[in-house]
């Protein structure tokens, strides 16, 4: 615990030290730029709940991505997810108008529902004709970026727009704003939870943690590995689709080319990050969220491009996944000296 | 006499708690064959390794011919003249015999291609020189163990090596195969080679050591000549406390029949037969032991009998119901089952130990979980996890540990314990002592038995012959997937098991 807490602090200390030498290469003045990033997304109040709503994306599909790689099934389907999600949660919107305590978790649940699908697909095709998750997940994701860019671009296309995007979807559906806190924060916590609780505490989460590190093991102690390998990946498409739902329901309200982003891609690193973790993957998810917020306040200040903060996560994920084995062998290496010098005396 | 080689006050630590050597000083006289035995993690493997340039001791010194050495790989060991046979034998099976022993160190002509005629002449010169009986022109793939431990043994004296380290030889090897080692490894001393070789299997240490070095938890407990000692003094210094050998199987009756496996017949994949009209039967209180070289469908049965491998053809029944087509949790409310392989199939060495232990027990036993079976229990699991130390005599410390961080025998002891308390009639151990020590093995053997006493019908596979003997009322022969003999231990004899296991064997062993 506490190494992975030393491991992670010093894998962003020294990325944001490795980003200041490039900033000061370029002529810029690092100190200045790194006030500017956190001043706008911590600065504030409201900066700070922006912040929170910019990470509802990144956590939700770093969570799904977590708990697929923790428990075996290698879904990488995530960016395909989320826009089913938002897909299932746009059409419902358009479509219904039901009081807010309905329709907002109908729209959840459909956005969840979109989701599991779209992983679900792949679930069945290992099952049926046991294709890789590995693979099919990816290819699904090219097909839902197509499919619903057909979707808004034709049947469900606003007529007023000049891009493809939706019309907005009804009033009823729009995640409520408490002053400036939006609610898809409160729905993501809620997520985090629960993810935790079924992953930690639960017989179903015990039984894919276990296959997840060794599925023969597993198998032999009696645990319906198929069973899981479908619950994991309906489980962690739900979250994507989620992710997708309340993008749309809180945000733009309406499906917009180019809705998904690179939240997924970004979840998917946090995950690996996270080592896989559900708290660890809430921390990276909200730095991460951090960094994306304050990389605009960044470019309005100074004349540092955004792009900056890319290159910053990356080497942020090298150092912290490479500096997991070297703490490792540094701290053994350590360890040794010290016993031997124990031993000698 | 000269020491070839000293060790003096070596110190290995691996982090976080292990001291595998702790304060080390031997020697070793040229023209000897030392043995080093001790138990499982007494330092044996990792004191050899020292010597050879794998692991670097963190403090020590190593005199050679009288001249400190510092060995940084293995290379610069051979290059002076060390080398070391491994547990496993690493050598390529698409290469010929003499491909492989040149391997690095090629006798090359004029423009750097490989001199092949040469290099089969000198490799054939070696072969000659120490009667090794093979064919530089085989291919390993096409030959047995004891053939390739041979052709390590020949890729080190081809590189001029006078010291040669064997780290547990035997282990690999049948009984028929060992004596043949053992003329080879002495035929070597003769020719004035020195041999360091690790064991623990005691019989043999006497039978071919001159002197025997014992380590004990990383320590020298003494170095013996060996014709001045016994198997059981031995035995006392490894484990500090008298071994019993003859562990006790009493006379009694047996009940009635809880395990009939028949019919039983298996075509892999590739088309190949690998198991063929299996008829076992194992009756309570009764343990039935099934001999066998490996590889003669041990690994098949097992998982056929768990429930890995769909059975298409004769039945399964155990304690009365049939489970020819139960899926493996229905199996497990019938069948304990202790596999060979620890790291793989009976446990997950990145989980914490109490996420081993009550792995089966979180389904079979309402206790560990609560709202119906939804949601586990974890301080039931602790206190399960606690039973079972006690019960069981476990080394640990918390049961949050990685189960990584137990000693060999105590992941068994684990592994044991869960399987045993799920008080199941059946019970299948799939070579339940292999890679432990002397004491942890005598546990086990304990452990079985009062089983049997308990009136539990088990399923012994083993290619340890002293074990089954010790153990089994029957013992069957599995040669080629198939059960050439079924035999009352008390009427037979290890020989005559040893010659059924290797009959129809043959011509793989004629290269020998």
């Amino acid at each position: 615990m506490r190494q992975k807490l030393i491991n992670g602090l010093a894998g962003i200390l020294l990325a944001m030290l490795l980003g200041a030498v490039l900033m000061l290469v370029q002529g810029y003045n690092p100190l200045q730029v790194y006030l500017a990033l956190f001043d706008y997304s911590l600065g504030s109040g409201f900066s700070f709940l922006t912040m929170l709503r910019n990470a509802v994306p990144l956590v939700l599909t770093g969570l799904s991505a977590s708990v697929a790689f923790a428990s075996g099934p290698v879904n990488l389907g995530q960016p395909g997810q989320l826009l089913m999600g938002a897909l299932f949660a746009t059409v419902a919107g358009l479509y219904l108008d039901l009081p807010p305590h309905l329709m907002l978790p109908l729209l959840i649940l459909l956005a969840m529902v979109g989701g599991a699908l779209w992983s679900g697909l792949a679930a069945m095709m290992k099952h049926w004709f046991n294709m890789d998750e590995f693979i099919t997940t990816l290819m699904l994701n090219f097909i839902a970026d197509y499919f619903t860019l057909w979707a808004i671009t034709y049947p469900f296309f606003d007529k007023s727009a000049y891009s493809p995007m939706t019309p907005p979807i009804a009033k009823t559906g729009w995640m409520p704003e408490i002053g400036q806190f939006n609610t898809s924060i409160l729905v993501m916590f809620l997520a985090v939870g629960a993810v935790w609780f079924i992953f930690t505490r639960t017989t179903a989460g015990y039984e894919w943690r276990m296959s997840g590190q060794n599925s023969l093991f597993a198998r032999l102690g009696g645990v319906d590995t198929d069973k899981n390998y479908l619950a994991v990946m309906l489980l962690t498409g739900a979250l994507a689709g989620l992710a997708g739902g309340l993008v749309v329901m809180a945000g733009p309200h309406r499906f917009i080319k180019g809705l998904g982003a690179n939240y997924a891609w970004d979840g998917v690193m946090i995950a690996m990050v996270a080592n896989n973790g559900i708290v660890a993957t809430l921390l990276y998810g909200l730095f991460f969220a951090t960094l994306q917020t304050g990389a605009l306040g960044m470019e309005l200040i100074t004349a540092v491009p955004s792009e900056i903060i890319m290159v910053l996560q990356a080497v942020i994920v090298l150092l912290v996944v490479a500096g997991r084995g070297y703490l490792d062998v540094l701290s053994r290496r350590f360890a040794e000296r010290q016993q031997t010098r124990e031993r000698a005396a | 006499m000269n020491a070839i080689i000293e060790m003096k006050d070596i110190i290995k630590v691996f982090p976080p708690n292990v001291v595998a050597l702790d304060d080390v000083s031997v020697r070793f006289e040229e023209g000897k064959i030392h043995a080093i035995v001790g138990e499982n993690g007494a330092g044996k493997s990792t004191l050899m390794k020292v010597l050879y340039g794998m692991h670097a001791a963190n403090s020590g010194s190593i005199y050679y011919k009288g001249d400190k050495v510092d060995f940084h790989n293995p290379g610069e060991a051979i290059a002076s003249g060390i080398g070391m046979v491994h547990q496993e034998i690493l050598l390529i099976p698409e290469y010929t015999i003499w491909q492989n022993v040149i391997l690095g160190v090629e006798p090359v002509g004029l423009l750097g291609q490989i001199d092949a005629q040469k290099a089969r002449q000198q490799v054939q010169k070696r072969i000659d020189e120490y009667h090794f009986n093979l064919d530089p022109d085989d291919y390993v793939s096409d030959i047995s163990i004891a053939a390739r431990q041979k052709v390590e043994i020949l890729k080190l004296l081809y590189r001029n090596v006078s010291i040669l380290i064997l780290d547990e030889p035997t282990s690999v090897l049948t009984p028929q195969e060992i004596p043949k080692l053992f003329d080879e490894l002495r035929r070597l001393r003769q020719n004035g080679h020195t041999i360091l070789f690790i064991s623990h299997h005691l019989d043999e240490v006497l039978e071919l050591s001159d002197r025997t070095t014992v380590l004990k938890r990383g320590r020298n407990v003494g170095t013996v000549s060996t014709d001045q000692t016994s198997k059981k003094e031995l035995a006392r210094m490894m484990v500090g406390r008298e071994v019993v050998f003859k562990t006790k199987r009493e006379d009694h009756e047996v009940g009635e029949k809880v395990f009939e496996l028949e019919k039983l017949s298996y075509t892999d994949p590739e088309g190949r037969l690998r198991l063929k009209d299996i008829d076992i039967q194992v009756h309570a209180g009764e343990i039935v032991g099934i001999a066998g070289v490996e590889g003669n469908g041990q690994f098949e049965l097992v998982n056929m009998i768990m429930g890995l491998i769909p059975q298409r053809e004769g039945s399964l029944i155990v304690d009365g119901e049939d489970l020819r087509q139960a899926s493996i949790l229905n199996r497990r409310e019938k069948i304990s089952f202790v596999s060979q392989d620890r790291g793989n199939m009976g446990a997950t060495l990145s989980a914490s130990i109490k996420e081993n232990v009550i792995m089966t027990h979180h389904r079979l036993d309402g206790r560990f979980t609560t709202l119906a079976g939804h949601v586990m229990d974890y301080q039931e699991a602790s206190a399960f996890t606690a039973q079972v130390r006690d019960q069981f005599s476990i080394v640990m410390d918390d049961d949050e540990d990685l189960f990584r961080s137990l000693s060999g025998g105590n992941q068994q002891k684990v592994i044991l314990g869960r399987e045993l308390l799920l008080d199941t009639p059946f019970i299948l151990l799939d070579q339940p002592t292999r890679g432990l020590d002397v004491g942890s093995i005598e546990y086990v053997h304990r452990q079985i038995l009062d089983m049997r006493r308990e009136g539990r019908a088990l399923l012994l596979l083993s290619a340890d012959l002293d074990e089954l003997f010790r153990m089994s009322d029957r013992i069957l022969v599995l040669n080629r997937g198939e059960i050439v003999a079924d035999l009352e231990t008390d009427e037979t004899t290890i020989e005559e098991v040893g010659y059924l296991m290797l009959k129809g064997l043959r011509d793989e062993t004629e290269t020998d």
